[in-house]
């Protein structure tokens, strides 16, 4: 099998308003991620992006002079991440590039805020604005006010309740026991927008409900900031290589959206998908040392420990209460404080962190060595030393 | 003052929203292969044949989830609040996104049985779509 690395890693500040277009933010973390490993930008022949990324290709292109070989661009907002990752490794795999950069940029809070449904919507106004079969904000899902990722994401936790058997306090003490151990990590980031906040459980349960039975506490944060990795064929530059060891980019009906027509994303599909992702890279579930999970919300965390087959369906609620998320569980996940208390890069900071963890470079390093899992719904990585 | 809850029609979805109307539900059902589908598509998702057509639905189903929402600062959703969104399990089976009428939120259960209601987005608009509510079928005694 080929081998692919991540060998660099770079990022801007993460705010609430980075008085920066998202341009800039985009060329400071990719000329951080190029300085991680110490490869010029003229050596640079492939970039991959965001469809939703405001900053093209050819903005990049000319900010570093690059010349590329490749360029791809990954669909469907935070599945993205890992997928972006999947676009460098086979690119470099193939042949078709041998140094290839993957980056997000954007400016979450100042300018489109995904929380009011401004990526759906639009910022400009209008009447006819519940379009087209996606949802949130689809003609089909707008008129109901589901118009906003954590409204429909309330409708997977609620179901999720009612196919785990849980009551109403059970679900809340395992997303609560998400958000409180998610928060626990983010004290020790420096980087980490809420890590001068303590969160308890208590605390958890006195947040603002958003929408039943999501609390604020249960959603990302909205962040400005950029995130940038850099792929490679060998290990190079001053720090550890991350092989990839293996990648999945799925899209199955409605994962394109985030409705519930479909099945939810601990459904049999999902597994399909986790467990050929885990098995391609030859490692089972009880291998991994930590885990970045998708967190948009809170109960992403459960549908997605339960589609990688971390716990068995229906039992990621009753593990999280019992074992919580933290560095003592038996998988710790997102251990910078993810979405939901480090910052909300659209899933690159998660991937970023998946990096630091098997280089040993986590300011909540796991002290064992092994594969980490990147997941993000159908799309999903396993790095390793 | 900008709407956020009017839905653009297609010619794909016009038959839904015409039949809503006149208090009709319409799933798509598929010619070919006779398995009936929802959203209405072009396609159908289980035989790709193009051969779709409209078909009344019962109307009937369960509560498949919900939320009671709390937080949107979009018209008219801000003046609703708290407002109830849900998807239902049509008896035929496909799930459609809606809202629960006529219960407290308080009482709502997944797995409750519901039937299909029919208001306008806009009641002071004459020419304003229609939109499938759900309500509480209530028990006889």
């Amino acid at each position: 099998m080929s081998r692919v690395a991540i060998v660099g890693v770079g990022q801007t500040r993460y705010s609430r308003e980075s008085g920066r277009s998202e341009w800039q933010l985009a060329v400071e973390a990719i000329s951080n991620a190029l300085t991680d490993c110490g490869i010029d930008p003229g050596d640079v022949d492939g970039l991959v992006r965001y469809s939703y990324d405001n900053v093209d290709e050819a903005m990049i292109v000319r900010s570093f002079g690059l010349k590329l070989r490749y360029y791809s661009q990954t669909g469907f907002g935070g599945l993205g991440a890992p997928a972006t990752l999947a676009h460098a490794y086979a690119a470099v795999a193939s042949g078709q590039a041998r140094v290839v950069v993957c980056y997000r940029s954007l400016n979450g809070r100042s300018t489109t805020r995904y929380g009011r449904a401004e990526r759906s919507l639009g910022t400009g106004g209008g009447d006819l604005i519940a379009t087209g079969d996606r949802a949130p904000s689809g003609a089909f899902a707008g008129p109901y006010g589901m118009l906003s990722p954590g409204q429909v994401m309330a409708m997977w936790a609620r179901r999720y309740q009612w196919e785990a058997g849980l009551t109403e306090d059970e679900l809340a003490a395992a997303m609560g026991r998400i958000a409180v151990d998610q928060r626990a990590y983010a004290r020790a980031n420096p980087d980490a927008v809420m890590g001068g906040r303590p969160l308890d459980q208590a605390g958890y349960l006195a947040g603002r409900v958003i929408a039943t039975p999501l609390r604020i506490f249960d959603l990302a944060l909205e962040t400005d900031g950029a995130a940038a990795l850099v792929v490679t064929d060998a290990a190079v530059g001053p720090r550890p290589a991350v092989w990839i060891r293996s990648a999945i980019q799925g899209l199955i009906p409605y994962a394109e959206s985030i409705a519930t027509y479909g099945e939810l994303r601990n459904g049999p599909t999902y597994r399909s998908l986790g467990s050929r992702l885990l098995q391609d890279a030859d490692v089972k579930p009880a291998d991994l040392v930590s885990a970045s999970i998708y967190d948009a919300t809170s109960v992403s965390v459960l549908l997605g420990l339960e589609g990688y087959g971390i716990y068995p369906v229906n039992g990621a609620a009753r593990a999280v209460i019992e074992h919580g998320i933290g560095p003592e569980s038996p998988l710790p996940v997102n251990t910078s404080g993810g979405h939901l208390s480090e910052a909300y890069v659209h899933g690159m900071n998660l991937v970023i962190e998946a990096v630091r963890q098997v280089r040993g470079e986590s300011m909540n390093q796991i002290p064992r060595s092994g594969p980490v899992l990147v997941a993000s719904g159908p799309s999903g990585l396993v790095l390793a030393p | 003052m900008a709407r956020a809850d009017v839905p653009t029609i297609d010619s794909a979805s016009a038959p839904y929203w015409e039949a809503a109307r006149e208090g009709r539900l319409m799933i798509a059902s598929c010619g070919a292969c006779s398995k009936v589908h929802h959203y209405p598509r072009p396609f159908c998702p289980h035989c790709w044949s193009e051969d779709v057509h409209p078909v009344e639905a019962t109307g009937s189903g369960t509560l498949y989830t919900y939320s009671i929402v709390y937080v949107n600062d979009l018209a008219p959703f801000k003046d609703r609040l708290p407002y109830v969104a849900a998807i239902v399990a049509l008896d035929e089976g496909p799930r459609l996104m809606t809202t629960i009428e006529g219960a407290d939120p308080g009482d709502l259960q997944v797995g409750m049985p519901v039937t299909a209601a029919f208001r306008p987005v806009d009641g002071d608009d004459p020419d304003s779509p229609y939109l499938t509510v759900f309500t509480p079928i209530k028990e006889h005694a």
